[in-house]
Parts: C-alpha cells; structure tokens; sequence
C-alpha cells in the first residue's frame, strides 16, 4: 500500500512537493483553503516574474495543472484542516472541505501555507487606501495584469511615479524588522514595465538599501542603464495630497541632506512579506513553533530549513520567510524529499 | 576665494533682525529696503523673508542634457557608490569637491544646489583614479568635464565673478607658452612665492645648496636658457590664430 501525505497549502512550494511526491507514487492530500490552486501569484494576478520576465501564468499554471492531473493527487480546495492529531510515528487530520469533513491517516505532512502582502494601511504615513493614487506592488502587478497601467484617481498615464521600498519591512515601527527580500527586485522589475509601457514616465525609487541580491541584480543594472530609473536615496516619511491631483512624498534626501516634498502623479508602496494569521494558527494546530517574525521556525535553519521542531512535519516556502517563488519551488521539492524519507521509514 | 569671503564676512546686512543668522544663507533671505503693501508700509526688517530649504522638483531636462553630451552619456549608471570621491586627488585638499554629490546634483537636476559649487567644480585635474576605480564604468573625470560647461553655460555670472583668472600669473603663462613653448617652472615657482611674500624662503640652505649643484653639473644653464621645441615658429603663428579666432567669435556672440 502506498504513503499517504497531507500537503497543506496549494502554492508554488505545496504545488511543487504534491506533485513530485505523487511522481514517486505516493497518495498525495492537498488542501487548499481558497477556492483555486495557485497561492498569491494567482490570487494577486501576477502578471510576469522576475528576473527573466516570464508569464507567471505560465510557471504557475504549468504547476497547476501536473498536480490537478495527476491520480495520485487529491486536491481539497476551500478546506482547511479542522483537527490535527499524533497517531504514533504518524497524523491523524481532518480536512473540513464543503462536501463535508474527512479523516485521514498521514505517514508525515508538509506545510506549505505561504505568506501574506503586508497591508500599508497598517503604516498610516504613506496614505495608502486615503488617496487612490497611492498603490503597492502587488496592486501594480493586478493592474498590470489586467492591461491596466493608468492612474486609479483619474484614468490618465503618468508622468511621474515613486517607488518606495522597505515598506512594512525593517521598521520596527511596524514590527517587522526583518528584509522581505523581493520587494527591491519587484519593484525595479515594475519599473522596468513602467517604463516600457510609458517611455515619457519619470520613475524614481526612493531606496535605503537596495537588495537585489545575486543576478537579481542584472535587473536593477537594467532599470537604470537602460530605462534611466532614477534612483533617490532616503525613505519618504509623509504622503500628502497636492495640487492638481498630485500626491506629495515629504522626505530626506540622506546624499545632499536635503529636505523634499516632491509631487507625483502616482506612488507605489514596495510592500513586504508577513506570516499572515495562517501561520500562527498552523503553530496552534500542529503543535509547531513561531519565530520571532510571526513565521513558521525551521529546526535548524541551516542543516534542516525544511524541517519543523516536530517530527514527521515539514516546512516548505514562504511560511518560514520571505523568499522568492523559484525558492518556493525549490524548497517544495526538498521538503518532499524529507517527508517521503520520513514516511517510508515509518510505513 | 568665495568661501574665504563667506567667513570673513561680518554679519550682513541682509537678514540682521533674524537671530541665529549665521544658520541661514544669503541666498534664502529677500528682503526689500523700501515696500509698500497695498497702501502699508512695510520696509525694513518686517518684509524679511526665509525662503524653504525644501526641494520640491527633480527637474529631469539638467539629466538629459548631460546624458546627450559624448562625456555625460554614461550619468545614469551612477548609484552614488563613492569610489570616485573616495579615489579622487582632489577631494582631500578641497573638501568640497565631491564627484560623487556633483553627479547626483546633475541626475537631480538640482541646479540650486550646484550653484554653490561654481568655485571648486572645476577643480578636477584629470587624473583618471576615479574613471579607473568605478564600479559602474560611470567615467567621473570626463563627467566633471560635462559638469564644468553646464557651469559655465547655465552660471556665468557666477562663472565671471567667482572665478577672476589671476592677471599676473594668465600673463606669465602667455608669455612663456607664446614665447618658449613650455612652462618655465622656475619663474611660475618664483612667481608664486613673491606673490605670498616668502621670496626669502627662495634662499634657503636647501636652495643654495641646489643652486650650487646645478651650476656643477651645468643644469642650471639649461634652466636659464629656455630651448624651444622644434620648428616652434609655425606653431606659434598656428596658437596666434587660433586666440585671435576666439577673440572675435567670443566678441560676436556678446
């Protein structure tokens, strides 16, 4: 008889482990709390992924569709699992789906429940929801993906626009401390599209830091070199609104120490990465521990990132940090690695 | 020069009333000496008024322009780094020669800001550390040349009051250039010391020593008599030419 394993979490990471595990012939539970596979890229519409710009319908829907065609994949969507229990060396869970409550037997489980968009609202000095021209990356990428680049308040191009970086990230003014990793190439990938898609567009990136780590980089090379992004270092403390439909970014120019109240036609919040309450409600149900972030703690997060402190569950994916969905991909495939090891052991 | 007369000035005029003065530029402060508002007299100390240091435009044409010249064209790959400030010959004798805040106020357009600069943007003296050392292949030495014509064209008011050439020193360099074909760095080093006042220090123990050395092994007649370089004539009728063309195109256009 084959394994049984529970993948909670239908995202590039949980997508990816489901799908490679069922290649190994294991009986494959994926459970999905919405009402599609696919995880934030989908739910938000990304339109293309960084660093090469490939359609992220694409790279997802090709995940998609091995999991929802493959056999050995039960795929449970708006569910979520209600009880969870240790069964000696294996799980007994039960997934609430809408044809009703199911009870399992798992030989080991991964979790791949992701993060969430830090909400700007949240972080009441940049305005955002107060003006309709103050967007973040993630509704940036909706609007792209539905062909939609003009601004919100009145339909037209820009002729401006700001990116602010580091939003909702190291600041412990909102308590997340931590660098969300993908903003910064996110946002010089947007830009880029900006820029193709309004050449007259002036796109400025008021930066701290900027972490385009490894080849990312070639990107951030490109935004500037090629798309003349103007790049302001300092973070904006205040947006305002100004004179003829513009908002106003008020901040310090740390290079000239100068002071600026500039006015844009449209300004976009590099919003970060949060656990979300997934996971510290999946650290209630399964027993497992939080980090100091309000993400899901590995065991060891060198020797066993895709390990949890409990034996027999896995980690895989954003729910242990911000990362970037080639990581995810990556770190589903790892962490089915380890649950397949672990579940015929103890078959 | 001008930072010299900027600390001996006394508290100006301008802006007297304020009270911590010495924080505020000149240039922030309007004030008219006689002004009538709607019928009130308002003259003197109350029409004083501090304009905001905010910057509230990037003005993006000040970029474009120098992106179009041959030795700007590379400005927007500046990310303010500092390896051409932190290489640069010049920066430790006049700190504020900065190539890297030079090269952010003209991918700002912050011409304001520039403005301040007019007497030492000119300083670079093409050494190439910078060129050689940046990250980004920027080419900063051949930028603070793009730098130095917008200065010229955009502040020549500036440019003629802050940068009075030194008549003396213009008319020794003519001379030697025009008469010998090279610098005779003996005369400009008497020159320069005279003009300090420390013409003793040219009889130094260390100078005499010198001076009796080179008259041993014969240098010393070389120095007094200034060879020319070969068949100098020409190019001193073609170096003639070409300052009188200056001269009359430079009249035409005023």
């Amino acid at each position: 008889m084959a394994e049984n394993i529970l993948v909670i979490g239908g995202g590039p990471a949980g997508l990816n482990a489901a799908t490679m595990l069922s290649e190994l012939g294991v009986k494959v539970t994926l459970a999905e709390r919405d009402s599609f596979l696919g995880g934030n890229p989908k739910k938000f519409k990304y339109k293309f992924l960084f660093p090469d710009m490939q359609p992220a319908d694409d790279v997802i829907g090709k995940l998609i569709k091995k999991a929802e065609t493959n056999s050995n994949i039960k795929v449970y969507l708006s569910s979520e699992v209600s009880d969870f229990k240790e069964n000696g060396k294996k799980f007994d869970a039960t997934i609430k789906s809408p044809d009703g409550n199911e009870t399992k037997t798992f030989d080991s489980v991964i979790v791949a429940t992701g993060f969430e968009h830090f909400d700007p609202a949240r972080d009441a000095k940049y305005s955002y929801q107060l003006f309709d021209d103050v967007i973040d990356i993630k509704d940036l990428e909706r609007m792209m993906g539905e062909g939609n680049f003009v601004r919100p308040s009145n339909g037209q191009p820009p002729k401006n626009v700001a990116f602010i970086l580091c939003v909702g990230s190291r600041d412990r003014h909102v308590g997340n401390q931590y660098c969300s990793r993908v903003c910064c190439t996110v946002s010089v990938k947007q830009a880029i599209e900006l820029r193709e898609h309004f050449p007259d567009c002036e796109v400025y990136i008021f930066y701290m830091d900027i972490r385009t780590y490894g080849f990312f980089e070639d990107l951030y090379w490109k935004a500037m070199e090629e798309y003349d992004v103007q790049i302001v270092k300092g973070r904006v403390a205040e947006i305002t609104s100004g004179e003829n439909n513009t908002v106003i970014c008020k901040g310090e120019d740390t290079l000239l120490r100068g002071p600026f109240e500039i006015p844009f036609d449209m300004v976009v919040l590099a919003s970060g990465m949060e656990g979300g309450p997934q996971s510290s409600e999946m650290a209630k149900k399964l027993g497992l521990e939080l980090d100091e972030h309000g993400f899901l703690k590995p065991q060891n997060v060198t020797l066993a990132p895709f390990k949890s402190n409990k034996e027999g569950v896995f980690l895989a994916g954003a729910c242990t940090g911000p990362k970037a969905i080639s990581d995810s991909i990556t770190e589903g495939g790892a962490a089915a690695m380890d649950a397949y090891i672990y579940a015929v052991k103890n078959h | 020069m001008a930072l010299e007369n900027q600390e001996k000035r006394p508290v100006a005029e301008k802006g007297e009333h304020i009270i911590a003065r010495h924080l505020i530029e000149d240039d922030r402060i309007e004030e008219e000496k006689n002004l009538v508002i709607d019928g009130v007299d308002v003259s003197g100390r109350w029409n004083t008024f501090i304009l905001s240091r905010v910057d509230s435009d990037f003005d993006r044409s000040f970029f474009r322009e120098i992106k179009d010249t041959v030795v700007g064209s590379r400005i927007n790959r500046c990310w303010q780094c500092g390896m051409c400030t932190a290489s640069c010959t010049v920066t430790p004798l006049y700190r504020r020669f900065n190539p890297r805040a030079f090269i952010y106020m003209m991918q700002l357009g912050n011409l304001k800001e520039l403005k301040k600069y007019v007497d030492v943007a000119w300083r670079c003296v093409g050494c190439y550390k910078c060129s050689q050392r940046c990250p980004k292949q920027v080419n900063p030495a051949e930028m603070m040349e793009a730098l130095a014509l917008l200065i010229k064209k955009y502040f020549p008011e500036e440019v003629e009051s802050k940068l009075k050439v030194d008549e003396n020193v213009k008319k020794i360099y003519e001379d030697m250039i025009l008469g010998h074909g090279r610098l005779d760095l003996a005369k400009l080093h008497i020159s320069s010391m005279q003009k300090m006042g420390r013409t003793k220090e040219l009889i130094g123990k260390i100078e005499i020593d010198a001076i009796f050395k080179m008259v041993k092994d014969g240098r010393a007649f070389s120095v007094l008599r200034l060879s020319r370089p070969h068949n100098w004539r020409k190019s001193k009728e073609a170096m003639e030419n070409y300052l009188k063309n200056i001269k009359t195109i430079e009249q035409t256009t005023i």
